[in-house]
C-alpha cells in the first residue's frame, strides 16, 4: 500500500492514500455513509484494472448500511479477482459480511413484466368476465338468502337490522334534510329566474313538485345514502374480512351473506323511502320559500302543486327510492366480501362501492325514466 | 437528575406510572437499560409490557415519571427533540406495522430513502443486506397482505434495524414464529449485539428466547402494578423467593387450573 495514513477528515470519510488505497475510519452510519459510499465507489471505478486496498483497521463503528458498504465492496473484490483487497477488519464485522452471497444481493429488483396491447385486452375482458360472474353469483345469493328467509320464521336478524337501519336513516336524517331543502331552494330559484323572464313563474311550482317527487328527491338522497352508507357497509364488512371474522362465521356453518348481507339489504330497502319522503317534504318546502320571493304564496304553491303531480309520482320516487337503497347496499356488502388483504385493501373497496354505486344510480335512474314515461 | 445518568446507560425509566385512564398498570417503576445489553420485560398477558414499550418510545404519554433516552428526557422533550430521540430508536412492533402499500424491500427502505442520500443501488443492497439477517431475502418483492405473521415481523425488525439505531426496541419479536425460525432469530440478534453493539429491549413472554437472548430481566406484575423481579432469567428461575416469578419461568398454572380433571 503506498502513502501514509491520511488526516482524519471526519466521521467515516473515505480517503485516498498514494495510488491505490482506500481508507475508511471513524464511524460509518446510515447518516454518513452516502458521502463515504460514493467517494469509495469512485475511486474504484476511475482505477479500474489497478489492485485497490481498502484499509479497514480504523474503522471505530459501523452500523448495517456501514456492513452494507463493506458488504459492496467485498462483492467488487470477489467478483473482479484481486483488484479490491479488504485488509484490516475486524472480525466482529467480517463474520457479518462474509455470511452472504455476493451474487445473491446483487441482482436487480424484479420488475413488472410488460405485456402487450392485445394481452393486456385479453387480461382486461377475461377480468370483467369474470367480475360480472362474481357479481351475477352474489346476486343469486342473496336472492336464496332472501327467499330462504321468507320461508323460515325467525331467519331474519331483525335486532341487527334495526341497528343498521338507526345508524344508515335516522343518523342521516340532518343531513338528507339539509341537502333536499337546499336542492329545492336551487332548482326553484335557478327555473324561477328564467320563468320569469316568459311571465311564467306560477309554472315553477310544476317543475320544482315534478323534480323534487321524481327525480332530484330519490337521486340526492340515494348519492348522501352512497357516500355514507354505501361505503361503511363496504369498510365494516371489508374489515371484518381482513380480520378473519368472515370466516369465522363461515366456520360456525353461517351463511355470511344471509349473517352480514341480508340485515343491511333488508334496513337499506327500507330506510330509503322514508328519507326520500323527507328530503321530498323539505324540498318542497325551500322551492316555496323562494316561490314567495316571486310572489307565489303558500297556499297558492300547494294548489298548483296539487295540480302538478299526483300520486303516482310520488310513488315512482319512493319505488326508485326502494331500488336504490338496495342496490347500494348491495353494491357495498358486495365490495366489502370482495375485500383482500390488508388496509389498503378496506380503503379501496370503500372507494369502490361509492363510486360503483353512483353510477349504478344514475343507469337505474335512465331505466326508470324510460320505463315510467 | 439528567447528569446522573452514566453514559453507559442507554435507556433510563424513573418513577414511572403508566395505565390508560383510571387503569393504572404500574406504579412508581425505576429501571435502566445498560448499553449494549439485552434487556427482557417479561410479563404475562395484559401485564403492561407492550405499554411500557411504548411509554419508554414516547408514543404514551407516562402518568408521571421520566424516561431518558441517552441521558436526554424524551417525556419533557419539545416536538423536534423527541422526534430525533425516537430516530434514534429502531422499533418493532407487534405486528411488524409494515405499510401495506409498499413491497418488503420498499418498506426496509422506507427510513433510508427518508433520512439519507444514499443512491438507489446503495439502499437496495443495505435493504437486501437486513432482509438477509433476518432470512427474509425471499420475500423482498411481496406485499405485506402476502405474508404470514412471523414474516411481518422478521421484516419489521429489518426496518427497524435500518438506520442503524444503537437501540432496538422489539415488541414480541418471536411470539407466533416456528422453532427455527424464532431461534435463528435469537441467533441474529445476539450476533448484532456481538458485532454491531446494538442494544435491545425485548418484551416477551417465550421462555426458549429468554433463556437464550436475555442479559437480565425485569418482571411486570398487573396485581401489584410494579416490576416484582429484576436479574438474570437463569438466577430468576431458581432463584427467586417470588412464586409469581418461579410459577412464570417454570410454566405453572394458577390454582384454579392446578386442580386438574
Amino acid at each position: 500500500m503506498a502513502g501514509t495514513r491520511p488526516t482524519s477528515n471526519g466521521d467515516g470519510l473515505v480517503a485516498e492514500v498514494g495510488e491505490a488505497a482506500i481508507v475508511l475510519e471513524g464511524r460509518i452510519t446510515a447518516y454518513t455513509a452516502a458521502p463515504v459510499w460514493r467517494r469509495a465507489t469512485e475511486t474504484l471505478t476511475q482505477r479500474s484494472g489497478v489492485p485497490i486496498t481498502v484499509d479497514a483497521s480504523h474503522l471505530e463503528y459501523i452500523d448495517d448500511v456501514g456492513v452494507a458498504l463493506l458488504f459492496d465492496l467485498a462483492r467488487r473484490q470477489r467478483s473482479r479477482g484481486a483488484d479490491v483487497r479488504i485488509r484490516g477488519l475486524a472480525p466482529r464485522f467480517a463474520s457479518l459480511i462474509e455470511a452472504y452471497d455476493p451474487e445473491d444481493l446483487a441482482q436487480a429488483p424484479k420488475g413488472m413484466r410488460r405485456i402487450g396491447a392485445f394481452e393486456h385486452l385479453g387480461r382486461a375482458t377475461a377480468d370483467q368476465m369474470a367480475y360480472a360472474g362474481r357479481i351475477a353469483g352474489f346476486v343469486g345469493q342473496c336472492v336464496a338468502a332472501f327467499a330462504q328467509a321468507l320461508w323460515r320464521r325467525g331467519a331474519i336478524r331483525w335486532s341487527e337490522v334495526l341497528d343498521v337501519a338507526t345508524e344508515a336513516g335516522a343518523n342521516a336524517v340532518p343531513i338528507v334534510l339539509l341537502v333536499g331543502f337546499l336542492i329545492g331552494l336551487i332548482i326553484a330559484f335557478e327555473i324561477g329566474r328564467v320563468a320569469q323572464q316568459f311571465g311564467a313563474v306560477i309554472f315553477v311550482v310544476n317543475g320544482v313538485g315534478v323534480a323534487m317527487l321524481r327525480e332530484l328527491g330519490p337521486l340526492m338522497t340515494a348519492i348522501v345514502f352512497a357516500g355514507r352508507t354505501g361505503a361503511a357497509f363496504a369498510a365494516q364488512i371489508g374489515t371484518q374480512k381482513v380480520n378473519e371474522e368472515v370466516n369465522a362465521i363461515s366456520t360456525f356453518g353461517l351463511d355470511p351473506v344471509h349473517f352480514l348481507v341480508l340485515p343491511r339489504l333488508i334496513a337499506a330497502a327500507l330506510v330509503m323511502p322514508l328519507l326520500v319522503v323527507m328530503a321530498d317534504i323539505v324540498g318542497l318546502f325551500g322551492g316555496a320559500l323562494v316561490m314567495a320571493t316571486f310572489d307565489v304564496g303558500f297556499l297558492q304553491f300547494y294548489s298548483q302543486l296539487l295540480g302538478a303531480v299526483d300520486a303516482t309520482d310520488f310513488l315512482i320516487g319512493l319505488l326508485k327510492a326502494a331500488t336504490f337503497g338496495l342496490t347500494i347496499a348491495a353494491i357495498g356488502c358486495q365490495r366489502g366480501l370482495a375485500t383482500g388483504a390488508g388496509a389498503t385493501s378496506v380503503g379501496l373497496s370503500a372507494t369502490s362501492a361509492v363510486v360503483s354505486s353512483i353510477v349504478m344510480i344514475v343507469v337505474i335512474d335512465g331505466i326508470f325514466t324510460v320505463l315510467t314515461s | 437528575m439528567e447528569a446522573s445518568i452514566s453514559p453507559s446507560t442507554a435507556i433510563n425509566v424513573q418513577g414511572l406510572s403508566m395505565g390508560y385512564g383510571s387503569r393504572v398498570l404500574l406504579e412508581n417503576a425505576s429501571f435502566d437499560v445498560k448499553r449494549g445489553e439485552v434487556l427482557v420485560i417479561l410479563g404475562g398477558s395484559g401485564s403492561g409490557k407492550s405499554s411500557l414499550m411504548k411509554n419508554m418510545i414516547g408514543l404514551y404519554r407516562p402518568m408521571a415519571g421520566d424516561v431518558s433516552i441517552a441521558g436526554k428526557s424524551i417525556v419533557n422533550a419539545s416536538p423536534d427533540d423527541k422526534a430525533r430521540l425516537q430516530r434514534s430508536l429502531g422499533v418493532m412492533y407487534q405486528s411488524g406495522a409494515l405499510f401495506g402499500s409498499l413491497t418488503v424491500l420498499e418498506n426496509v427502505r422506507f427510513p433510508l430513502d427518508q433520512f439519507t442520500d444514499l443512491g438507489m443501488a446503495e439502499k437496495n443492497l443495505t435493504a437486501r443486506l437486513l432482509l438477509r439477517q433476518v432470512e427474509m431475502g425471499a420475500a423482498e418483492s411481496l406485499m405485506p397482505a402476502e405474508l404470514s405473521g412471523g414474516m411481518l415481523k422478521r421484516a419489521g425488525i429489518a426496518r427497524a434495524m435500518a438506520l442503524g439505531c444503537d437501540i432496538l426496541m422489539l415488541d414480541e419479536p418471536s411470539a407466533g414464529l416456528d422453532p427455527i425460525t424464532a431461534a435463528n432469530l435469537d441467533r441474529t440478534i445476539l450476533t448484532l449485539r456481538e458485532s454491531l453493539g446494538f442494544t435491545f429491549v425485548v418484551v416477551t413472554h417465550e421462555l426458549q428466547s429468554i433463556f437464550t437472548i436475555a442479559d437480565r430481566a425485569i418482571m411486570l406484575d398487573p396485581v401489584s402494578r410494579s416490576i416484582i423481579a429484576e436479574g438474570k432469567p437463569v438466577e430468576l428461575r431458581d432463584g427467586s423467593t417470588d412464586s409469581r416469578v418461579r410459577q412464570f419461568f417454570n410454566r405453572q398454572p394458577t390454582a384454579a387450573h392446578s386442580a386438574g380433571p
